[in-house]
Formats: C-alpha cells, structure tokens, sequence
C-alpha cells in the first residue's frame, strides 16, 4: 500500500476526502464484427458518455455529505469513483491523503467502503451472512479467524439484528434486514467513509426510517464520513450536514444543507426543491410549476451551462460558456453565471 | 428439514416421485459397483477361476465350481452378473472421473473467462466453441486411438470431449452473476480476483453446472462404452460394460443374447436413472420455471 | 348526491396455493363520485396493488375474486362478468396506467398504431380521425409536437414521456375510472411534478374519477381528495385526505406519517414504527397492526370492525384522538 505524505498546507479537517478534477467517461466498447460493418457503411455510435465531468468535492472528517440529482446525473458514478470501484480518467481521489486507487484502477485502500442500493441483490444469497461480514476482515487480517465470530456478532448487535443470525442465509430476512446486514459488512472493515449509494430507496416508508435512524446513531457513535447518495430530497436533508446538487455529470451547487433549503442559489436546485411533492396536512394542493422540459441526453449535453434549455432565467452567455464552481459571498458553491444576482437575503 | 437452501432444495426435489425414484436407483447402482466384490459370486479378473467348460451357459446355469449363474456366462466361462458388477465400478469410475475432471477445468476456465473479460474471454470462449461444433464421439474417438488403451489416456479422451460443455455453461451463468451486485460488493472491499471468483461467482454458478454435470457423466459413460466397443477404450483385462457388450455381439444372432443384452440393460437402467435425476435438477434450478 | 360511478363492496382476493389460501385484499370497500380522487396508501405486501388489479379484473389464477365481493361500475356489476365483456369495458370505461409504461405499450407498434387500435377496439373509426384524435390527446398529456410522434415506437421516448404515452392511451376512450398504480415511482422528481400537474389537470376537465395507488405519501396528498390507508390487505382507515394525515384516528397511519423525514427536525431521530411488515400467510388473529402498535391490549387480538363514521372511518379499537374507556 502506497501511503502519500499528505500536503503539508492542507487542512485535513475539511479535506478529508478530496476529489480533483475527477472526470469519468464510458466510452462504448465497439466489438469487431461491428468495426466491420462500420467499413461497410453502417452507422457506429462512438459519442462517449462523461458521466462524471470535472468534479471539484470536498468531504470533512466525520461530515454527512448528501449527493443528490436526477437520474443519469452521474451521482451513483462519483460514489463508485470514491469507493474505489470505478477508475478515475481524469482528477485524483485521496482521503487523508493517500490515493484511494492506483492509476490502473486498483484500489489501494480499505478505508472507505460501499452500501449499495437493493440488499436483495448486494448479499450473496449462497454465503451466510455471518461469512459475509467476516469475508472482508479476515481477508485483510482486520480480524484472526477464530475471532470473527465475536466480530460479526458484534456488528450484528451494532446494526440492531440479533447476533445469532450469523448461521443464516440472506433469503431469510427481509429487506430493512438484510440493509442492515450489507451496512455491517460495510462496518467491519473499520472504514472511514461510507459511500452510501440510495440505501433506502428500495424500502419501505416505516422500514426507511429504521435504516435513517441507524445510519444517525453510527454517525454518532463511530464518527463516519458519509457520502449518501440518494434522489430522495427528504432524507437527504435530515440525515446530511452539506449536500451536493449534480446535473448532467457536474456539481451545480454545494453548501449546508439547511442554507440550501432556506434560499437555493442555483436555478436547477430551486426547482428541484420545488418540485418535491409536500405533504398536504390541510387546505388545497398547493400547485407546484414544474421545471419545463425533460432530462437532455447525457451523450449529447447542451453546451455551455447544461441547465440552460430549462433554466427560466438564462441568457446569452449561459448558452457558450460553462459556469465555473465558485464560492459566493455566503460560503456556496455555485455553478452559475448569475448566481450574485441579487437574491433574497441569507439567514 | 433444515432452513438451509441445500435442505430446501431436497425437500423440493423428493417431490417429485419418480425423480427420487431414479435417484434411489443410482445410489443403488452406486453401491452395487463400489461393494461389488460382495455382492459378486466369482471375481471375474482371476482367470484362474474360469473353466471354458462353463463357457456361454445360460442364464440360471449352475457351474462346474457351483455357482449360480444368474445371468449366465460370457465366452470365457465368466459369471455374467458379477462381469455386469466389476463392469458397472469400471464404466462408473471412468465416468465420474472424466465428469468430475472436465467439471472443474471447464468451470474455472468459463467463470474465470467471464471474470476476465476483453480479449482472454474471446480467445478462451472461440475454442470452446470451435470444439463444440465437432461431435464428441470423433474427437473422443481420435484421442483415445492417439493415446493408446489404458484409464489415463480414455480418461484424457473424455474430458478432451466434455470441458467445453462445462466452460459454456460456466460462462453463461458467470457472466450474468458477474453483473450482480453482491460481487461488485466483493469486490469494492477489495477482495483479490480469484477469490471473488471461487467463493462468490463459482457457488452462484453451481445449479446450471450440475445439471450439465449429471448429463455429461451419462454421456461419458456412454462415450466410454462406445469406445469399449470399438475397441480404444480400455483393454481387455479390465472389461467395462461396453467391451462386455461387444464381446457379446457375435453371439447375439446365434441365440445366446444374454452376453450382450443383461450389460445393455445395465447400461439403459444406469444411464436413463442419471438423466430422470438430470432432469428434475434442471426443472428446479431453472430460475424461469421457479413459481 | 349522484351516484358513485364506481362501488366497491367486500372485494376479498386470496391466493390459493398447497399451503392453503392467503388472503391479499380482505374485504376492501370504497365508494368513488365523479371526478373526485381516491389516494390507495400502503407499504409494500398491504394489497393496495392487488385491490386496484381485482378492480379491474386482472387476477390470474392461483389468484381469486371470493364470492360476496361487489365492484359496481356505472351501476354495472363487474365481478363475475365474462372475460369478453370485461375486456371490451377496460380501456373504454375504466382504464389503468401502471409503474412500467411498457406494461401497456407494445414495443413494435407506432404509437399512432397502438393509439388506432385502441380507438377502433371500441367503435368504428376511420385512420384519418383517429390519428387526429391521437395526436390531440398526446398533445393534451403533453408531448411536444404530437403529430410527428405518433410514427414513433416506444423505444424513442424517454421514460418520462413513455409514461405520458401510457397516460394518453388511458384517457383516449374518456373512460369513467383511471386505476393508477404507482404511475410516478419509477420518474425522477421534476418528471414527476410535470405529471402530476398534468394528472390533476386532465382528471378535473374531463370529469374522470381516478384511484391512486402509491407508496408515497406526499405525492398521494398532493393528488387525492380522499384516502384509503391499507394495512395487511385492509383498509385501516379512511377519509378526506387532510383529516387522515392532519388527524389520523389509526395508530398505523399516524406512525407511517411520523417516520416522514419532513415530519422531524433534521438529524433527529425518526419517530420509526418497530418491527417489519407482516407476512400475509401468518397475520395475528385480530388487528394485523397489533405487534407493532404502541396502543394495542388484550382487546386488540380480536378483529377490529370498520368504524363508519361518514365520511370518515377506521379499524382500530384504540383509535387516536379518544380517551381510552
């Protein structure tokens, strides 16, 4: 394991996990035979999908950051950058300083760890669960094997299930179970970051609040650092100190999540704000105006700012030139031409 | 039973009568050919113990050394049932040796070519199916006439000829577990490459393998006899079923059938049991089929 | 007041099966007016699917619609109808529009095609007016130069306007009733808001009565008049959709809302519901709702009976909002 001096002028409070420039491009994989057929004429699909596109993010040690974004905004791609499951093409990932992967891809650490979406499918269903949990440490030699055992009961007892469900098989337990059994794998590895990617979409509402109310007790009990990817505004503002906006592969604004919700800088993060369906506990729907338009295809983004099509208030410069992230007078991150345009007054 | 999938799945499985029938059946045939020193009256390989005189006698023939012969004798004066015995352990053990044998080379290089992906997967899986566009039966026959008589050159025929059935089909279903989350999980740990492909990709693969797996050794035992048969298989002193069949063959028109038919019998009875248990296995392993 | 165009009474679906039966709808009873939106809530497992698929008369065996079960449309009694004239009344009638849009589409058609067809289904008509009829309600749901589209398949549009194709093919016959199963689960949430205006819209100018079925609170009171909260394959509590979530009487109902995120402060705690969802093959005896509940006694091992209170009504013996006897 390689270990990089850290930067002597950095400070490792706020930059505990740093992202540069991180950039990641699916290009399509053409086979031969379609290669072929392109010499005869057929039409070869070669636009390249920048699914991540020069992301700058920085995560504090024992900070919630939450990721959020539609569909094909490329939050679940970053995550899986961080986690050191997806090289990087461009841009460096460290926490703590050291590199997460080496330039083949290889990932170099343990120190950050994934929870992925559905615990139907992230569990292998022909491994106990107590094998699960143990795999990684005793691989690692986190743990001796004779005393995984107390180890996995231990994180069984943790994430609340019963530490006897070690001898049992995933098919046994239901979803919020089984949630928690992929998060305690995830624990075992004494991590420092958790990329958590949608761990409560595929539950249910109360099962939902289980796994919400687990995640807080962790925070406050182990100190993590989370990066929680979700599309779920709701969650994402209770459970995360600063959020992340993205659009189409690029960070359109970062900052605390209650100064977010109080006066949404960027254009694109106003009307996602908006368009959360609230609660109607009395009187009349209130109308909602939707955003106009649909999702442009992340192969071919629209140049200049990407939101501009949508955007009720672009202008001419928005169309050619990509707004840089940059920090406003309140302690943002905006990508937004316009973003210190007068607004409503902060706090 | 045992909430385990492993207890699930038997309990599954003896549902189906006729599936635990044909399964009973080979544990039987299995026990017959692995006891079957006990259960045989004469020890057909001590040629010692044969007289010609007791050469070709018919089923319920009482020999010259008082033995009851059951299902006759063969043109050397040997006791026919305990002949089918040795004969059964002998096509038996060349089967399940070649099956065991092509199971793991064919599993590891399917999964492991799923696993590796890009140009090793081509290469791997274009040979795979380059030798499965030929018939087994040549290429078994080919090898085995190359390699000389003997259990290890047959053995090599055979898996020789089966691998690659094993490799497509590890192939196929490592490809789609490759995708699922549990092993990208595994692999984000990180854990190295070939752990995650033998604790957690390979188990994923089993079910379609041993189905393949109890077809391939009916077939392998079937491939052996029909080399026994025309002779490259294995030598005379050590007589399969197949080479029991031919040996009777040339009698078969003069009347004395029971040379070459009670060693066909054995060989239908064994090999269609293996299949009626294939074929369960197939219907409950079948993800498509699952209510 | 008119008659309701659409009258649920007892409808109990079980699934019969080696084990025995298990019940997924138990004895579900609503009434719909015109127009008006009914909001079927519920976790996974509490047969609101199965009730809004028993409605309209997609149960497949091992799956059966139990005798005494009543669904009226227009007066009309729909169980126990023959396939035939089920068929030729869903689409024209009473129409559905499902989570997966692909459920309705057919990815080899033209959508026009698909359009057409559904036209013709229910009465002579030339190519001419129904490709102008098509056109014209694409373009009601929102599509963008609706005409051009028609010539397009499934696969061309994204997710988003798939969904509205589906929507468009609902409505095409005007039909009295729109089952909605989870129409705007699977949308991210700008896609959603689109629809969800465009939804409320189309159902009040026509007059459409519409149920709702969703997981998701918020999006279910942002649409419906009334709701029905299902537990276990019941409804444990209905009503005018601000009096179930502003007052809930059900103990259920009032914890789904508590474990809202928006319902505490941010890094709080939620207020969760223990245990999990109950299997269908093994309820408790009396209130399904009992080994999670905070209120529940001795009494609540026995069936709790609907409380009409019109408009307003619940299962619980307990219910909030009364002091205990």
């Amino acid at each position: 394991m390689t270990a990089q001096l850290a930067h002597p002028t950095r400070d490792t409070a706020t930059d505990f996990v740093r992202l540069d420039r991180v950039t990641k491009i699916f290009a399509p994989e053409v086979p031969l035979t379609r290669r072929i057929a392109g010499l005869f004429g057929a039409e070869i699909d070669l636009r390249i999908l920048r699914a991540v596109d020069a992301v700058d993010l920085t995560i504090a040690r024992g900070e919630a950051l939450g990721l959020v974004g539609e569909s094909g905004c490329g939050k679940s791609t970053l995550g899986r950058v961080l986690a050191g499951i997806h090289r990087a093409d461009e841009g460096t990932v460290e926490i703590d300083g050291a590199a997460v992967a080496d330039r083949d891809g290889r990932k170099l650490t343990t120190r950050v760890q994934t929870v992925f979406q559905d615990p139907f499918a992230s569990l292998d269903p022909r491994m106990r669960i107590g094998e699960t949990i143990a795999e990684g440490p005793i691989a690692h030699g986190l743990v001796r094997r004779r005393e995984a055992a107390a180890t996995v009961a231990d994180w069984l007892r943790r994430v609340g299930l019963d530490p006897a469900f070690a001898k049992s098989f995933p098919h046994q337990f239901s979803g919020g179970q089984r949630q928690r059994v992929a998060i305690a794998r995830a624990l075992a590895m004494k991590p420092d970051v958790i990329v958590c990617d949608e761990p409560v979409a595929s539950l249910d509402v109360s099962i939902q609040a289980q796994i919400v109310n687990l995640f807080l007790k962790l925070r406050r009990d182990l100190g993590l650092t989370l990066l929680f990817i979700s599309h779920d505004l709701g969650v994402v503002r209770h459970l995360c100190d600063r959020v992340a906006i993205m659009y189409l592969g690029r960070i359109v604004e970062v900052g605390p999540a209650a100064a977010i919700w109080r006066n949404p800088r960027h254009p694109y993060t106003r009307a996602l704000l908006d368009s959360v369906p609230k609660l109607r506990l009395a009187g009349a729907p209130t109308p909602v105006i939707p955003i106009s338009g649909e999702l442009p295809s992340p192969l071919s983004p629209p140049k200049g700012c990407h939101f501009h099509p949508r955007c009720p208030i672009a202008v001419e410069r928005c169309r050619t030139v990509r707004p840089p992230l940059v920090r406003t007078v309140d302690g943002r991150d905006v990508a937004c031409h316009l973003a210190d345009a007068p607004t409503p007054a902060p706090l | 039973m045992r909430d385990t999938p492993t207890g699930r799945f038997l309990a599954e499985f003896a549902e189906n009568r006729v599936a635990a029938f044909a399964a009973v059946v080979v544990v039987a045939i299995l026990l017959l050919a692995i006891f079957a020193p006990l259960f045989a009256p004469q020890d057909p390989y001590d040629l010692a113990s044969l007289t010609l005189r007791d050469a070709r006698r018919p089923p319920g023939w009482v020999g010259s050394t008082g033995i009851h012969h059951l299902l006759g004798t063969d043109s050397q004066g040997r006791d026919l049932l305990s002949a089918i015995l040795y004969g059964l352990r002998i096509s038996l053990e060349m089967g399940l040796a070649a099956g065991a044998l092509a199971f793991v080379i064919g599993a590891l290089l399917g999964t492991g070519a799923a696993y590796a992906g890009g140009r090793i997967e081509a290469l791997v899986m274009r040979i795979v199916d380059l030798q499965l566009s030929f018939p087994a039966i040549l290429l078994a026959f080919v090898l085995a006439a190359l390699l000389g008589q003997g259990r290890g050159p047959l053995i090599t025929a055979l898996v020789a000829a089966q691998y690659a059935y094993f490799a497509r089909t590890a192939h196929g279903a490592a490809a789609s577990e490759r995708q699922k989350d549990y092993v990208e999980a595994a692999l984000s740990v990180p854990l190295a490459a070939p752990r995650v492909v033998l604790r957690h990709i390979l188990p994923n693969c089993l079910p379609p393998l041993i189905v393949v797996a109890t077809v391939q050794i009916a077939a392998a035992v079937s491939l052996e006899a029909t080399l026994s048969f025309l002779g490259v298989g294995l030598p005379p002193t050590e007589p399969s079923l197949g080479m029991l069949i031919s040996n009777g063959f040339q009698y078969l028109l003069s009347g004395r059938y029971w040379i070459s038919i009670y060693p066909g019998v054995a060989l239908i009875i064994l090999i269609v049991a293996i299949n009626l248990v294939g074929d369960q296995l197939r219907d409950q392993l079948n993800p498509r089929l699952k209510r | 007041m008119n008659p309701p165009v659409l009258s649920v009474r007892g409808l109990t679906t079980r699934f019969h099966n080696r084990a025995g039966a298990v019940t997924v709808v138990d004895g579900v009873s609503f009434d719909l007016a015109r127009g008006e939106v009914i909001g079927l809530v519920g976790e996974s497992g509490s047969g609101k699917s199965m009730t809004g698929f028993s409605l309209i008369g997609l149960i497949d065996a091992p799956g059966r619609i139990e005798a005494g079960s009543s669904v009226k449309l227009e007066g009309r009694e729909l169980i126990g109808l023959p396939d035939r004239d089920l068929r030729h009344l869903r689409g024209r009638r009473i129409s559905m529009v499902f989570q997966d849009p692909m459920m309705t589409l057919n990815p080899v058609l033209t959508i026009g095609e698909q359009m057409r067809l559904v036209l013709a289904a229910h009465g002579r008509i030339d190519r001419a007016s129904a490709r102008a009829r098509s056109a014209e309600v694409l373009g009601r749901v929102g599509i963008p130069d609706p005409t051009a589209r028609l010539d397009a398949y499934p696969h061309q549009f994204s997710g988003g306007m798939r969904q509205r194709v589906a929507i468009a093919i609902a409505i095409l016959n005007r039909p009295a009733v729109i089952v909605a199963d989870e129409p705007t689960t699977a949308l991210d949430v700008s896609i959603q808001a689109q629809i969800l205006a465009e939804m409320r819209r189309l159902v009040a100018e026509d007059g459409t009565a519409m149920i709702w079925i969703s997981h998701d609170l918020a999006t279910v009171s942002s649409i419906a008049d009334r709701l029905c909260v299902m537990y276990a394959g019941r409804i444990v509590e209905h009503g005018p959709a601000t009096e179930v979530l502003g007052a809930p009487r059900h103990p259920y109902t009032r914890g789904l809302l508590d474990s809202l995120p928006s319902q505490s402060e941010p890094g709080a705690d939620l207020r969760q519901i223990p245990g999990a969802t109950p299997s269908l093959a093994a309820l408790p005896p009396g209130c399904p709702f009992e080994p999670r509940c905070g209120r529940a006694d001795p009494v609540c091992t026995t069936r709790p009976e609907d409380v009409e209170a019109p408009p307003r009504g619940w299962r619980c013996h307990h219910p909030l909002g009364e002091t205990a006897a």
